[in-house]
């Protein structure tokens, strides 16, 4: 891949260092800037800690395709996939702080991963430094085009909904089991293994409702086989401007899923810097924004601070309707 | 026709002996022991109830299953059958070699994955197939350098490796 | 239907580009194919940036050629070295690795190879005629219909074995065992992971299957290398035999059918469709006795099945954007960064991608068929090297294949531990089979039995009461009950005839 491309890119990547080298030699006390001042010197591995083909490995593929040019080498992904991430971020901090490796992260992992696992060792985000924040991705309830229920208010009338969700810990359950537990209705959550059979299911009509990302529901939406009843962001989602809020129904309820990039906390803040301004331009690109486009992600850019306080923020604001509501997700025990 | 039974022959010459009547029970006795340690853990994991499955329900069936057959086992297996194989001294060589294996997979992602390969291959062709030693050698290198081309030059997998070209 | 679409797919997929790329994703499909644990769900990971410059119909004809080119090449491994890389080839395994050893290797890989393209193509051409009617079939599928499916699958493992019942049973129950390592899929609730996030999704098939059986029979031929090495006395040409063919036809009728319905399942189909396929050539044999040592229908049957299952798992995503396992999730999304979206509105927006795409895959079928001829010849002269030479090789590729599946080192130590599970099992006279196949069968069963008693509010007769389960629990009860207990009378009814002198039937 030693084309003429990479090596603009990497005149590019240079230009845009003086500032930054002479912000980190305020910061680094006699540090060796002479080896990181070049970095990075080859490609940098790009970990995606779920399975190819997921919504997860293809927004890495699409942002870590863009960031070659500004970062002047390549960014091979690479999956590795397990439990929601743990698995590849405990890998990441097993390994160096060099920052040629660097890793996917989802706010589920950290938001909602504790309200149902209770593991000492789990991933923390303070374990972990971001250097890029990438993607909002609402999620919307959908019942099937022949469903009787019309609207939420009907749903939420109903005697019993058996609903399904795309696994334990997600957005998808947290969202539909905060919805059904706040407004009293006799719910049962069914979750199956992913979003493409709990999409199966819904259409099949073996369960009554599924809140479900957008992308997943999208095509279907369109296609006139499943209906929307209200999205859990803050506003309306562009995608869906006809779709009510949760919060206009007066159902206080804030779930989405984001996703942004990591490296171990301790990696040095000029490689931090480097990688940040390369992604900066990575998210300008065109195919990038395309991408988003198609698959209905909104995007989350906003610096690293401001992420990591998002996310804490979010936990605690999650365990606390979860304890209001009384809603059981998986046995936390 | 003659082709077959010689093979036949040979194929008769070559049946290990058969396991003798401890291992036989052993045979029982090893999924009774397995199916209750499984059962043991289940408890721990709660077990809820038929219409209300906890997460040790299933796998305390399973285990229930296992004990069931183990049992089994020892009651018909052990008097009337003899399909089990005697373990012999090349039992060592077995163990040795999934010992070797393990030492080679925990290196992976230390030191790369060449020099644990030729390491490996060469342990295994002279000691455990007893080839010469240069054999081994040329071997050893001979397969490592194929696999990188193939693996890592040829279908691009995200191998560790310390040799970049 | 539009036949004009399905028409001008051929001149897309008949493009000279275009069958260029077909001709490098068959060839490199084959290649993975052979080479263990590299799966096409891996590979055509690792080759998404190639496809990134490509037009989106050159990239998808590549990367599904990938795809039904491995399930080609992983017979190969299977027959030859009883490793197989995929579920759909375990079954293979039983009786081509028996043929094999008897040195059948050549025709078995090339019945193998034949049943793969009749198989393959037969569902090409029920996928043109009737995909867009078929994609109802999956979603008649929900967790009711996929429990007693598993059930059924369950049962049919039991037909697997040769030796005793009772061993077959507990090495099915070991199997169902394994199956629950990992988090409780309902609620998340670790089950024997030893406090591991290593272990937290399960562990994954590919893993189980070489562990026990390819480590497995390489740790088990170590021990006896000191006996005077006989190897494989003649290999039979690549060619089959009138009368191989003659035995294997219908067999490789009744798995193309098989295969092509089971393989419309998102949840599983495809990963049964050999092992029934296997289970209807045992029991409609004259003589069963000779599956497990080298049946040629035991190679056929579920050959032709799993390669239809393969071609037919492409209706889900093409038409329902549902991909029905590993690979189609990652084919999924090379089409998403392609800027297509699979699902319902496929065929109406972009009716070139979708036949052509499917066109292609006619041209890949043949293109495998005629590849498969003197690489059969060369692979079965690999069983001339030395075992000593082989054995080691096979490890290292077993090895590197292991860790691609999820890039992880904790994988190749797994793979290790269960070779060494299946050497200790083939001491005490137990079969991997069984094992192997409850375990794919095992989760499948738990989930979707739990899913659908939350469904049904815990009522059981509702399995009976849905029209589409109710069917399957009616074949359940006569493929296990009724059938067994006819052939039980009819065999006490002959043997009373012939005592008499008269002739039955």
């Amino acid at each position: 891949m030693q084309h003429p491309l990479p090596r603009r890119g990497l005149l590019a990547g240079l230009a845009a260092l003086p500032p930054l080298a002479a912000l980190s030699a305020c910061q680094v006390q006699g540090g060796a800037d002479e080896a990181n001042a070049s970095f990075p010197t080859r490609a940098v591995d790009f970990w995606v800690p779920f399975d190819a083909g997921g919504s997860g490995d293809l927004i890495s593929r699409a942002v870590a395709k863009a960031a070659e040019e500004p970062l002047g080498e390549s960014l091979p992904v690479t999956n590795k996939p397990g439990a929601n991430g743990a698995v590849g971020l405990k890998e990441l901090l097993a390994g160096k702080a060099d920052g040629y490796t660097i890793c996917l992260a989802v706010k589920s992992l950290f938001a909602i991963g504790p309200l149902v696992v209770d593991d000492p060792d789990a991933v923390t985000i303070d374990q972990l430094r971001i250097i890029t924040t990438l993607t909002n991705e609402g999620y919307v309830l959908v019942v099937h085009a022949d469903s009787p229920y019309q609207t939420l208010e009907d749903l939420l009338a109903a005697t019993h909904v058996n609903y399904g969700t795309t696994g334990v810990g997600t957005g998808s359950q947290l969202s539909a089991g905060l919805l059904f537990g706040i407004a009293g209705v006799e719910a049962t959550d069914v979750p199956f293994d992913g979003g493409g059979p709990t999409v199966t299911a819904l259409l099949g009509k073996d369960i009554d409702a599924a809140s479900l990302s957008l992308a997943e529901t999208m095509p279907h939406i369109q296609a006139g086989d499943m209906r929307a009843l209200c999205v859990f962001s803050e506003e309306r989602s562009v995608y869906l401007n006809e779709v009510p809020t949760a919060l206009e129904k007066d159902l206080n309820i804030l779930v989405d899923q984001r996703r942004f990039i990591v490296v171990p906390a301790d990696t040095p803040d000029d490689v931090v810097g480097v990688l940040t301004l390369a992604f900066e331009d990575a998210r300008e690109g065109g195919e990038y924004g395309q991408f988003l486009q198609d698959n209905y992600m909104e995007r989350w850019e906003v610096d690293g601070i401001e992420a990591q306080l998002h996310l804490a923020e979010a936990t605690e604001q999650f365990a606390a309707q979860i304890a209001e509501s009384g809603v059981e997700l998986g046995t936390a025990e | 026709m003659a082709d077959t039974e010689l093979e036949a022959a040979q194929e008769e010459a070559d049946e290990p002996r058969a396991g003798g009547r401890v291992q036989s029970i052993a045979a029982g006795a090893v999924p009774v022991v397995l199916g209750g340690v499984a059962a043991w853990l289940s408890f721990g994991l709660n077990i809820g109830s038929l219409t209300e499955p906890g997460p040790g329900l299933w796998p305390l069936i399973v285990a229930g299953l296992l004990v069931a057959s183990g049992i089994g086992i020892i009651a018909v297996t052990a008097r009337s059958r003899r399909d089990t194989e005697a373990f012999t001294r090349g039992t060592i060589a077995v163990l040795a070699a999934a010992g070797g294996l393990a030492v080679y997979a925990s290196l992976y992602e230390i030191v790369g994955f060449e020099v644990p390969t030729v390491l490996l291959m060469f342990a295994w062709l002279r000691f455990l197939s007893r080839e010469s030693w240069l054999m081994s050698a040329i071997l050893a290198v001979a397969v490592t350098a194929a696999a990188y081309a193939l693996f890592i030059i040829g279908l691009n997998v995200p191998l560790p490796h310390v040799i970049v070209f | 239907m539009d036949f004009s679409s399905v028409l001008s797919g051929f001149t897309v997929a008949f493009e000279w580009q275009n069958i260029l790329f077909c001709l490098l994703g068959v060839t490199v499909g084959m290649l993975i194919g052979v080479l263990p644990g590299l799966g096409p769900a891996a590979t055509i990971a690792i080759l998404l940036p190639v496809t990134y410059n490509l037009e989106p119909t050159a990239a998808v004809i590549m990367l599904a050629g990938i795809f039904y080119g491995a399930q080609y090449g992983g017979t190969i491994t299977s027959v030859l070295l009883k490793l197989p890389g995929e579920a759909s080839t375990v079954v293979t395994a039983l009786d081509g690795h028996a043929l094999a050893r008897r040195g059948q290797a050549g025709p078995a890989l090339g019945i193998a190879a034949i049943a793969s393209f009749i198989g393959g193509t037969a569902s090409i051409i029920l996928l043109t005629f009737i995909a867009p009617a078929l994609a109802g079939v999956a979603l008649a599928f929900g967790p009711a219909e996929y429990t007693v499916l598993a059930l059924i699958g369950i049962f049919l493992v039991g037909t697997l074995g040769n030796g005793s019942v009772i061993k077959s049973a507990a090495a099915a129950a070991a199997g169902l065992l394994l199956a629950t390592v990992g988090l409780d899929p309902l609620l998340g609730t670790p089950r024997f992971t030893f406090g591991t996030d290593q272990l937290a999704d399960g562990i994954d098939f590919t893993i189980v299957a070489m562990g026990l059986f390819g480590v497995g029979e390489i740790l088990y031929n170590l021990e006896h290398r000191d006996r005077p090495q006989t190897g494989v006395p003649s290999f039979g040409r690549a060619i089959p035999s009138r009368l191989h063919w003659l035995q294997s036809r219908l067999a490789i009728l009744r798995g193309s059918v098989t295969g092509f319905i089971l393989g419309i399942l998102p949840g599983g189909g495809a990963t049964m469709s050999s092992l029934v396929a296997y289970a209807v050539e045992k029991r409609t044999a004259k003589d069963p006795s000779r599956f497990g040592k080298g049946a040629i229908e035991g190679v056929a049957g579920p050959e032709s099945a799993n390669n239809a299952a393969a071609t037919s798992s492409f209706i889900p995503l093409l038409t329902l954007g549902i991909p029905a396992n590993a690979t189609m999730a990652v084919l999924f999304g090379a089409l998403m960064l392609q800027g297509i979206t699979p699902g319902p509105q496929l065929m109406s927006d972009h009716p070139d991608v979708f036949w052509g795409v499917v066109n292609s895959m006619y041209l890949g079928n043949i293109l495998l068929l005629i590849l498969s001829i003197p690489l059969i010849g060369l692979f079965v002269r690999m069983l001339k090297v030395r075992p000593g030479i082989l054995a080691p090789i096979t490890v290292v590729i077993t090895m590197i294949g292991t860790y691609s599946i999820r890039n992880n080192a904790f994988d190749m130590l797994l793979v290790i531990g269960l070779g060494l599970l299946g050497y200790g099992m083939r001491k005490l006279g137990f079969e991997p089979g069984p094992f192997v196949l409850a375990f794919v069968l095992g989760s499948l069963l738990e989930a979707s039995f739990r899913r659908s008693m939350r469904i049904f509010g815990g009522d059981v007769t509702e399995y009976v009461k849905q029209p589409v389960s109710g069917t399957l629990v009616a074949i359940l009860v006569l493929t296990v009950v009724i059938v067994p207990l006819l052939r039980k009378v009819r065999t006490r009814q002959t043997a009373g005839a012939e005592a008499a002198g008269v002739k039955a039937d």
